[in-house]
């Protein structure tokens, strides 16, 4: 039996900053032993405990899809003391890492959907894992139409605008970018998620929608979902929640009975309405 | 007979031959409180005592515990796993309704694909003599939980306080195995098996509390938004001594310890409870459990709903703490016939 708390060590490969703010790193981690990279078998929507071995742990939704190998990708906004500290690493640096945790997305079940996901603002991240996973070659005949809808407050908060620009030159994904209010040099769409997925989104028949962001526009976007026909079980979410250990024993994210570290992060529109509003 | 008899004054040969072989944890007097210590000779031992304050529970599952220590130079970090887990640890005067609680834990740390390793091995390693309660308090109420002062299913020995001596009777392999170490301890007389079975009997019917639970958790389910939880919420102050002094609880929150100077540390685990208005608290500043209503709720429907859906238990043994011990007196007992009204009420608007 392995101590469940023992974080794996990795060292940062690189540091990309990803927003004009600078409050939101990609930090790309490359494990110190190749055993424990083959170990880490991790779907998109899965999430990790990662630490600065000395000064703390946090979960963060991991961004990098498990068909680009050799490393992992987080993304990290400076939020608290330990994020800071992320902030400040540098290549080289020790990382912690405990994971996979979490469900992920429900990959097996999208299988022959189409499929419509749906961002805003940083929260982007494990988005961008399930999107890349599902235009892998491997993959991507499993699965039917993608669209991508992301929004964000302004151009400089997009992330990940090397991908979004491959993504843009495939035939096979719709990507709909949009902010929230009109900017020089800005040609996509402006407006918020909500009235952008009423005018773009596809027909629910046959389809799952991946919401992830801020809880108004989890809200508002999920309203318009209903109008357009998706029923509860075709909406998916992933969930936020202040964490300690990520294995079910630290207590502190549960909804109901529901553990969101090991019954989620990603939970269904219909299995959430089953549980407590308490998050 | 397989029961056997233990003199009160042969408690210091008892510690003296199992001291040996184990870290002899048992209930001690310090500060005016009993707590569950490593007892380091006999005379400290404390024999006429109620029940701790602190449950045992911090035998295995302390206040503080080591998950692992690391020592950091330029570029590098090295960890180091514990390796104290294998200590052998006996748990002498643990009460049957603590004992409970051990499986409860047990059941926890190990349900799921993740396993607690650091709890799960203490636990293998380590021996229970219980002994039974010849005097409960008003406060204990676990015989309403399928417990009883005299339980010996969840020890690995029985104790039962005859008077100048106490009636031996092992329970499990583990505990026939260290009674037949014992090779001075005394045949016991059916009078002596007969008196204990008296005082079981005795102690059984001196309890003052009788609490219905066979509801509580069909109750608690579709009634999440009642009222009921502003006023059993209304005088809690948050100070969470009933989940710290809580046999069955087991939150905790994680920190990593650094002695700058020496470049090494330590990530340890605190307990943690419930009732904080920052155990739940975002950094972005949401928190979902915003008030002292949702939290008093949330200890409530962990232990009585939570738990019987997730792990087929209840979250409780009756051991009273919680009772005893809350400042304002927000009684335990109190809130679960209030729940049980709750039911009442419905079913009376049903008949009529």
């Amino acid at each position: 039996m392995p101590n469940i708390y023992i974080p794996l060590l990795t060292r940062v490969k690189s540091v990309v900053k990803e927003n004009k703010a600078n409050d939101i790193k990609t930090i790309e981690l490359e494990f110190q032993k190749e055993e424990d990279y083959k170990n880490f078998n991790y779907i998109p929507g899965q999430f990790a405990e990662i630490s600065i071995i000395g000064k703390g742990e946090c979960p963060i939704g991991i961004a990098s899809s498990p068909t680009e190998e050799g490393t992992i990708k987080f993304t990290i906004k400076r939020m608290g003391t330990v994020t800071s500290v992320f902030h400040s690493r540098e290549e080289g640096d020790v990382v912690g890492v405990r994971g996979p945790c979490g469900n992920g997305w429900p990959i097996e079940e999208m299988k022959g959907k189409n499929i419509v996901v749906i961002g805003g603002g940083f929260a982007f991240s494990t988005l961008r894992s399930l999107v890349l996973y599902l235009l892998d070659e491997k993959y991507r005949k499993d699965y039917g139409d993608i669209t991508v809808i992301y929004g964000n407050r302004d151009p400089g908060e997009v992330l990940y605008q090397d991908v979004l620009e491959e993504w843009k030159k495939r035939d096979d994904i719709k990507v709909v970018l949009t902010i929230d209010r009109e900017a020089e040099g800005w040609t996509e769409k402006v407006g918020f998620v909500a009235p952008i997925v009423k005018e773009v989104a596809p027909s629910a028949d046959n389809a799952v929608a991946v919401v992830c962001g801020p809880p108004i526009m989890i809200k508002t976007t999920i309203a318009v979902l209903e109008e357009l026909n998706f029923k509860d079980d075709q909406i998916l979410n992933s969930l936020e929640m202040r964490m300690k250990c990520g294995v079910g024993k630290c207590g502190r994210c549960n909804i109901g009975n529901k553990y969101v570290c090991v019954d989620g992060p990603v939970f269904s529109l219909a299995e959430l309405k089953k549980m407590p509003s308490e998050y | 007979m397989e029961e056997k008899l233990l003199m009160k004054d042969q408690i210091a040969k008892l510690y003296d031959e199992l001291a040996k072989d184990y870290s002899f944890f048992a209930p001690i007097k310090e500060k005016g409180n009993i707590v569950f210590k490593k007892a380091s000779n006999p005379e400290e031992i404390e024999l006429d005592y109620f029940n701790s304050k602190v449950p045992p529970k911090e035998v295995l599952f302390p206040k503080m515990e080591v998950l692992f220590e690391y020592s950091l130079d330029e570029k590098d970090v090295e960890i180091k796993e514990r390796t104290d887990l294998d200590e052998k640890r006996l748990i002498f005067g643990i009460r049957p309704c603590d004992a409970h609680s051990f499986v409860l834990l047990e059941n926890f740390f190990d349900f799921g694909e993740f396993k607690d390793e650091i709890f799960l091995k203490k636990r293998e390693n380590t021996t229970l003599i219980g002994m039974g309660c010849n005097s409960p308090k008003s406060t204990c109420f676990c015989t309403s939980l399928e417990g009883h002062p005299f339980q010996r299913d969840d020890l690995d020995v029985m104790l039962v306080d005859l008077g100048d001596k106490y009636l031996v009777e092992s329970v499990t392999e583990k505990g026939k195995e260290l009674v037949q170490k014992l090779s001075w301890l005394t045949e016991a007389t059916k009078a002596d098996v007969e008196k204990a079975q008296d005082l079981s009997i005795q102690a059984e019917e001196s309890f003052q509390t009788h609490l219905d639970f066979s509801n509580v958790a069909k109750t608690l389910d579709p009634n999440f938004d009642h009222p009921i939880w502003e006023e059993i919420s209304e005088i809690c102050i948050g100070c969470g001594t009933c989940s710290f002094l809580c046999p069955t609880c087991t939150c905790f929150d994680v920190i990593d310890e650094t002695d700058e100077y020496n470049n090494r540390g330590r990530r340890i685990r605190i307990w943690d409870t419930c009732q904080s208005c920052q155990y739940t608290l975002h950094t972005s500043g949401h928190n979902p459990r915003n008030s002292c209503i949702e939290r008093c709720r949330n200890r409530i429907l962990h232990k009585f709903s939570y738990y019987p859906t997730n792990y087929n238990l209840i979250g409780c043994v009756g051991c009273g703490r919680c009772v005893q011990l809350c400042p304002v007196n927000n009684d335990l007992r109190t809130i679960i016939e209030k729940i049980n009204k709750i039911e009442d009420k419905k079913e009376e608007k049903i008949s009529a």
